[in-house]
């Protein structure tokens, strides 16, 4: 039972009090860049917590089954990013293959995503804070859903933004910003919510 | 194919060349890291033991310590020990880090996790700086935080008794509760540990306390500091006991004790607050009343009271003695008037007569749970008085 | 090449290509680090480090390296250096490495350092690649220490963590939390904007061009810009 509690704590609080995107800034780069649109947004999204729980799933196993092993432990950066980036390629040629449906959803994500510092955050921070397997997993699945609820939420506001009239200076990147901010803001009022949500 | 084998060669050949260069600046940075990692976990150490030069961990499994106790850590130039230790106080637990020097006396303490209403435990333990066993007692305490005191206190006792258990030496570690039952287990090895005190209902001379088998294997009486065990036959089975004769007689006085229901419907003066009442064979009473304490007469807006009367059953002799009290319910203040249910408290209405019963210690921070309780005592009397026929 | 040229290399990155404020890349860095004057700086000259290092190592390795394998290569460089720069922070810098924390790893994957090995270092001599990564690092770290001075002197009343006496009973702490950051970058690049009077490269959206993948990546905004790359 504890041990469940602890896995929807960890869940809901990388979902909402510690998003990747709102709070901790990793994955900036697509969130600015491919929130657009909804369905981009959304794409995006999925893809990319797709990509967290795969390369989670192998990760792990691999930090502790053999890096450790072998007194290693300083090659963790170069091995998660290559992991990384041969998971995504891999993925990338498996959806073209057999699932060009699917490919034409998701695939064309796939190559931003090898470079998205959530991906690679998330693998190191799930080592970090010393998470086990299962945890790690749901650590990866909340920090995925996180992102795709940040970009799909920011995607319709975008629209928004897109239709007013902005002072030059603010046109563009600047008032993307600063309504990314307001988001983030929203997102506060979640902190405290989650940890005492057994209590 | 050949391109291929030329440039997985090219990408095998950077790997190693960046794997070499890894190797070598973490061989240089392996111990410094090491080195800075382990300061930093001795700087915790440090605070409650300043003048320690360094710490080493000690295996906790290979000795009996307290069980509060969850990290030891030695000072390596043995000038005494760091005991982190985690202790429940009023609100929930806290975490303490106590250092002992070797002479017994405390370097430090100092409360790393709490939650307490007033806070004021954060700084309480610089109080205990070089203070030994002796002088933990006398530390002023938290105003308004009784139970916290307690907590902190007992918690900087566990540790002192650990640095003797760690010196080679050996301390009574048990609690209250623990020797307590230790000793109806040596008195009475057939009641399996499992004992109820007896509320007494009969005059007993020259035994103190009664305590009965769950399994109906015999009693333990307390006379002074001796436990006494008497099997369910009745015979006394401990050795080298005085006056053998006084507990096979209160034991057989105490079987042959009956207990009648008093009917209230003839008794019209007898008020609300007597919740039953019943009568021995040999004219004593045994009443259950209700006192209005800090549940009835306390609260404010903020923090409504619980509604729940103190209820307390009392054993009266005939010659209007309390032979026995307890407290059966209540719902006074977690950490401040539940002190009521605890048999320091109610113990001292023993012996005591309608005259001199308000002459006990008051909980202290609880004056409307003590006067409630009082209440319910005076009201004890007043039904006996009743059901004696008097008015 | 003669001096002008080697100087107007290393002050393109401080100012006219300046990667935080016009080019905006490295954006999560920028964010995360800068409630402090110090996570900020630090931050900078670590990335600064890895930059300079990957840009001579790898346009030292520019012919040797195959062209269908580059980015696997840049990607083994930097990590490696990213390690390298990280135990020595972690050895020698202990209470840097607290504060950065992950963002210290994650400077693998910030685009700056890619996107300057793909756009400058892979078509350049050694020095020129040098001097382009140490004024693009300083360009990083000159912006971050902005960012971070307007976010920790008004959210925290301090500068680099010593106290402004004046200014105690007026903290925002608004600043120095994450919303505060996004707000103040977005403020700097309207500033930068008005500053330039608009003749700065104006994103009109987020760039792609620093982005590896700008190349392969088939979404609208970064095939249009990927052609630059």
């Amino acid at each position: 039972m504890d041990m469940f509690k602890t896995l929807i704590i960890i869940l809901l609080s990388s979902v909402f009090v510690d998003n990747y995107v709102l709070n901790r800034f990793l994955g900036i780069c697509p969130f600015l860049g491919v929130s657009k649109k909804i369905n981009q947004a959304t794409g995006m999204g999925v893809a990319v917590t797709i990509v967290m729980l795969i390369a989670t799933a192998v990760t792990w196993p691999i930090q502790y089954l053999v890096l450790n092993k072998l007194g290693l432990g300083y090659l963790q950066n170069i091995v998660f990013i290559l992991i990384i980036a041969t998971l995504v390629q891999m993925l990338e040629l498996f959806l073209k293959k057999f699932s060009p449906a699917l490919y034409n959803g998701l695939g064309v994500y796939l190559p931003l995503i090898t470079t998205n510092c959530a991906v690679l955050g998330v693998t190191i921070n799930n080592i970090n804070d010393g998470y086990n397997f299962i945890q790690s997993m749901v650590s990866s699945l909340g920090c995925g859903l996180g992102f795709l609820l940040a970009m799909v939420l920011f995607s319709g506001l975008r629209s928004r933004i897109d239709e007013s009239n902005i002072p030059a200076p603010f046109k563009g990147l600047a008032t993307t910003l600063i309504a990314a901010c307001f988001i983030s803001l929203a997102f506060m009022g979640f902190a405290g919510v989650v940890e005492n949500i057994f209590a | 194919m050949r391109k291929n084998i030329k440039n997985t060669a090219v990408l095998v050949c950077i790997c190693v060349v960046i794997g070499l260069l890894l190797s070598l600046t973490n061989a240089i940075t392996a111990p410094i890291i090491e080195k800075n990692q382990n300061a930093s976990a001795n700087a915790a150490l440090l605070e409650v033991m300043p003048d320690g030069s360094g710490f080493e961990s000690v295996d906790i499994k290979n000795y009996t310590l307290p069980s509060t106790i969850t990290e030891v850590y030695k000072e390596t130039a043995n000038k005494g020990f760091v005991i982190k230790l985690t202790t429940s106080g009023y609100a929930s637990d806290m975490v303490i880090m106590c250092g002992v020097r070797a002479d017994g006396k405390v370097t430090g303490a100092k409360c790393l996790s709490s939650n307490e209403t007033l806070g004021k435990e954060k700084t309480y333990g610089d109080s205990f700086k070089d203070k030994d066993a002796a002088a933990v007692d006398a530390v002023d305490t938290i105003a308004g935080a009784t139970k916290t005191t307690a907590a902190y206190k007992s918690a900087i006792k566990d540790a002192l008794n650990a640095v003797i258990i760690l010196g080679g030496g050996s301390v009574d570690i048990r609690s209250e509760e623990e020797i307590l039952a230790d000793n109806l287990n040596t008195a009475l090895p057939q009641g399996e540990k499992k004992f109820q005190k007896l509320f007494l209902v009969e005059v007993i001379e020259g035994v103190d306390a009664v305590y009965v088998a769950e399994n109906n294997a015999g009693y333990v009486c307390v006379v002074g500091e001796q436990f006494i065990g008497v099997d369910a036959n009745g015979t006394v089975i401990t050795e080298g006991v005085e006056n053998p004769e006084a507990v096979t007689t209160a034991i057989a006085k105490i079987k042959a004790s009956t207990l009648k229901d008093v009917n209230f419907k003839k008794y019209p003066a007898i008020t609300d607050f007597v919740i039953s009442a019943q009568k021995t064979a040999s004219g004593n009473f045994v009443v259950e009343t209700k006192g209005a304490g800090y549940g009835i007469k306390g609260g404010n807006e903020y923090h409504p009271a619980s509604g729940e009367y103190i209820i307390v059953k009392v054993a009266i002799s005939r010659d209007g003695k309390i032979i026995d009290c307890m407290t059966v319910s209540q719902a006074e203040t977690k950490g401040l008037g539940d002190a009521c249910a605890d048999e320091k408290f109610y113990g001292q209405f023993d012996g005591k007569t309608k005259e001199n019963y308000t002459e006990i210690d008051a909980i202290s921070g609880a004056t409307l749970t003590t006067d409630g309780y009082k209440q319910a005592i005076e009201r004890a009397f007043e039904a006996v008085k009743v059901l004696k026929g008097g008015k | 090449m003669n001096k002008k040229n080697n100087l107007s290399v290393l002050l393109n990155g401080i100012i006219k290509e300046n990667p935080t404020l016009v080019l905006i890349l490295g954006t999560c860095p920028t964010l995360a680090t800068t409630n402090t004057v110090d996570g900020a700086f630090g931050m900078g000259i670590a990335a600064l480090c890895v930059l300079l290092c990957s840009n001579i190592f790898i346009s030292l390795l520019r012919k040797i390296i195959p062209d269908s394998m580059r980015i696997p290569c840049y990607i083994v460089i930097i990590a490696g250096f990213v390690t390298i720069v990280k135990l020595l922070i972690q050895a020698f810098l202990p209470s840097l490495y607290a504060t950065l924390g992950v963002y210290l790893d994650l400077i693998t994957v910030n685009c700056i350092i890619l996107g300057r090995a793909e756009m400058f270092a892979n078509k350049s001599p050694v020095v020129k690649s040098a001097l382009d990564g140490l004024g693009m690092g300083i360009g990083f770290t000159l912006s971050l220490c902005a960012m971070a001075t307007i976010r920790e002197v008004f959210g925290a009343a301090s500068f680099a963590g010593i106290a402004i006496p004046f200014m105690q009973n007026y903290k925002i702490e608004f600043f120095t939390k994450a919303p505060g950051g996004l707000l103040v970058y977005g403020l700097l690049i309207a500033l930068i904007y008005v500053i330039t009077k608009g003749k700065a490269p104006a994103k009109t959206s987020f760039s792609c061009q620093g982005c590896p993948n700008a190349a392969t990546c088939t979404i609208e905004t970064c095939s249009k810009k990927g052609e630059n790359a």
